[in-house]
């Protein structure tokens, strides 16, 4: 038998694309060709632009200025060890950096090969990636590098002509987090049972109610409950509550056709569990009140990989699904006052 | 004081141990930490009319945590509950404009924080601008760092100045038995470690803690009966800076706090005691010039922040440990800190008082 899991490591994985709205679309299509600019508003320059005025929550408006690409850095820190989200993979520099024309600093990266390098006032110019590689992003600009000509940025503090329409209005962002959570003991106390071939649950001494999965507590008493309070409950219950679900496409989708997840009264429990799959009924028949008994994996089979903290009440890979005994359906009086 | 039916106390706090990494859940320690400060007030739950608490879900990674967490109330028959994705120690302001409508007498406040499940030097970094800092991986320790820099620049502050808090706050962490960072440590031995993001050394980043605390707060005579010298809300404030640093005119000030402060009446008189949330060293120094605090003030006699730094809970430490200054120390007017946002973007600021 495989021993249940003590850490899980799983990754927040999601795509975003996000409108930009007028102003950060303008400033997206400038710098997809090679032009920074900023905002002038309230008297004075905000770059990269915002789309209000700091100071009194006014709308910017629309005058744009050339900015750049050189500027001058006001404070700095250094980086020695990047992680896998900083753009560059050696050691590199954080500053920010007014540039040319502009009134306010920007927060970017200093390449300047190394920390006693940087300097407060230090003139530096951005390298910006080849043209095609451009999609008007704040990293088109893939680093400032110490300015080679300390000399005023050519054409910065005049009007930028922003077209009529803005190439860019949208930008694709992806989020990938990682957790390391571990197992509590209620979970691995869960799963072990579930291993076994047991489904268990913990009887509140206070309330007498009986809590399927285990949650280390009695959420109505809101006291503690620990193993000395676990008792086994027969693999045998009713269907309490349903859902159909009706797929639609997004990533990690691979449902295709309609499906139900049912909440299931155990025989003994006061809690149901929930998101269970009913094996043996057409999705159009499924309905409260249908008595069900649980389905394992054979033995060799099984794997606690999934049972985590978040899965409360799950079965993971190891409960297979529900199957119908043939028992005429269940009053639906029996199961009011019971716990989510 | 005779208090009005107006005024709001602290009458009780608990907070769990801090850790380094708990084998508990979110939950698990809302149970504990709840019935802990319930059982020191000697009430029953039934009695308290409003339950808020502060989480953050990114922090564990888990969807609808705060959902579950409300298992650890007794939901059953249903309360009266809600929930900030903030620090604790908001939930504590919601809590206190709730027991301002009159209608009820006790309200319980919670933060929890399972920060050890994630890496602090990436996770915070979906926290910022979308547009202009995310795709660069900025992350919380860069942004410190660069608002540690300028200070340097401007003659504020040195590197010994951030070290000496760092020495003061673990010393002063040694007499605080939920301190996860404490000891003796020479600011010269400090000096010589390397640079996490210079000017920034590893001892002047916050500790990665899992922690849950609680507060119950009472309105008007009712304080009396939970506790015997309730540390009475004489004045709360939060205020917001622009979410970008850039664009604020000094990053070596707090006008938030500064803002924050003057509203909750800090100044009307004197200081015994502030608890000041900064979660990196630099930050205390800062915060104790826009509080416009003294010397006579001590501050941080818990360790502060640098002792432990459980994101959502942190800042409703500092309350607790701010009221139990009056409830048990003795103390007349005390003060709580807590910050939220890259480079002290949001502060808020309360003001507690004991009968005298
Ligand atoms: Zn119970």
């Amino acid at each position: 038998m495989a021993d249940t899991v003590q850490e899980f490591v799983f990754n927040l994985t999601f795509p975003f694309s996000r409108t930009l709205g007028s102003t950060l679309s303008t400033f997206s299509s400038a710098i997809a060709q090679g032009q920074i600019i900023g905002v002038r508003t309230g008297g004075r320059v905000i770059a990269p632009p915002l789309e209000y005025d700091p100071d009194t929550a006014a709308d910017s408006g629309t005058d744009w200025v050339c900015v750049g690409p050189k500027g001058t850095v006001s404070t700095w820190t250094w980086v020695p060890e990047p992680t896998n989200l900083h753009p560059l993979d050696h050691a590199f520099g954080f500053a920010f950096i007014t540039l040319d024309g502009a009134d306010t600093p920007m927060i970017h990266i200093v390449d300047a090969g190394s920390e006693s390098a940087m300097s407060a006032g230090m003139r530096v110019e951005a390298k910006f990636k080849a043209p095609a590689d451009c999609d008007g992003r704040i990293d088109d600009i893939i680093a400032f590098i110490p300015a080679s000509d300390p000399s005023p940025s050519e054409g910065a503090g005049e009007p930028f002509d922003a077209p009529a329409e803005n190439e860019i209005t949208e930008m694709d962002a992806f989020s990938d987090l990682r957790y390391v959570d571990n197992a509590s003991p209620t979970t691995i106390m869960w799963a072990k049972a579930l291993m076994e071939g047991r489904i268990i649950g913990q009887k509140c001494p206070q309330c007498a109610r009986t809590i399927v999965g285990p949650r280390g507590m009695c959420s109505v008493c809101a006291i503690e409950l620990d193993e000395s309070h676990v008792v086994e409950v027969p693999g045998r219950g009713v269907i309490s509550n349903f859902t159909i679900v009706t797929p639609t496409p997004y990533p990690g989708q691979t449902e295709t056709e309609p499906f139900a997840r049912c909440s299931i009264l155990l025989d003994d429990a006061d809690a149901v569990i929930a998101q269970q799959e009913i094996l043996d009924v057409p999705v159009s028949e499924i309905r409260v009140g249908i008595h069900v008994e649980v389905v394992w994996a054979p033995e060799n089979e099984r794997s606690a990989v999934d049972i985590d903290n978040r899965s409360r009440g799950s079965g993971g890979d190891i409960i297979v699904g529900w199957r119908t005994t043939g028992e005429p359906d269940e009053p639906a009086d029996r199961y009011l006052d019971r716990m989510m | 004081m005779a208090p009005s039916e107006n005024d709001i106390a602290i009458v009780g706090f608990a907070q769990l141990p801090p850790e380094r990494r708990t084998n508990l859940t979110e939950s698990d320690l809302v149970l504990r930490s709840t019935r802990e400060v319930i059982a020191q007030v000697g009430i029953d739950k039934s009695e308290i009319g409003f339950t808020v608490s502060g989480s953050c879900d990114y922090l564990s990674g888990q969807g609808f945590s705060f959902v579950q967490n409300t298992d650890a109330y007794g939901m059953v028959p249903a309360i009266n509950e809600s929930h900030v994705e903030m620090d604790g120690a908001w939930a504590m302001y919601e809590a206190y404009v709730r027991l301002l409508q009159g209608d009820i007498d006790i309200a319980m406040a919670v933060g929890v924080g399972k920060n050890s499940n994630s890496d602090p030097s990436t996770l915070f970094t979906v926290e910022f601008d979308p547009y202009y800092l995310t795709p660069l991986g900025t992350d919380t320790w860069t942004l410190a760092a660069l608002q540690a820099r300028a200070l340097i620049d401007s003659g504020k502050a040195t590197e010994r100045d951030f070290a000496e808090v760092v020495a003061r706050n673990r010393s002063n962490a040694k007499s605080n038995p939920f301190a996860q960072v404490k000891g003796d440590f020479s600011i010269d031995e400090l000096l010589a470690a390397d640079y996490v993001r210079n000017p920034l050394r590893r001892h002047d980043l916050p500790p990665t803690t899992d922690q849950a605390a609680a507060v119950i707060l009472a309105r008007g005579k009712r304080a009396y009966d939970l506790c015997e010298r309730p540390a009475w809300i004489t004045g709360i404030d939060h205020r917001i800076e622009a979410h970008l640093p850039t664009v604020r005119k000094d990053i070596t000030t707090s006008v938030s706090t500064r803002l924050a402060a003057e509203a909750a009446g800090v100044g009307k008189g004197p200081i015994d005691v502030a608890e000041l949330h900064a979660p990196f060293s630099f930050q205390e120094l800062i915060l104790r010039d826009s509080l416009g605090l003294d010397a006579s003030t001590e501050v941080n006699p818990s360790g502060g922040a640098l002792a432990a730094h459980s994101v959502m809970t942190v800042g409703l430490i500092r309350v607790g440990e701010a009221a139990n200054q009056i409830i048990k120390n003795g103390k007349n007017r005390t003060l709580a800190h807590t910050t939220s946002g890259p480079c002290l973007q949001q502060n808020l600021v309360c003001v507690l008082e004991g009968d005298q």
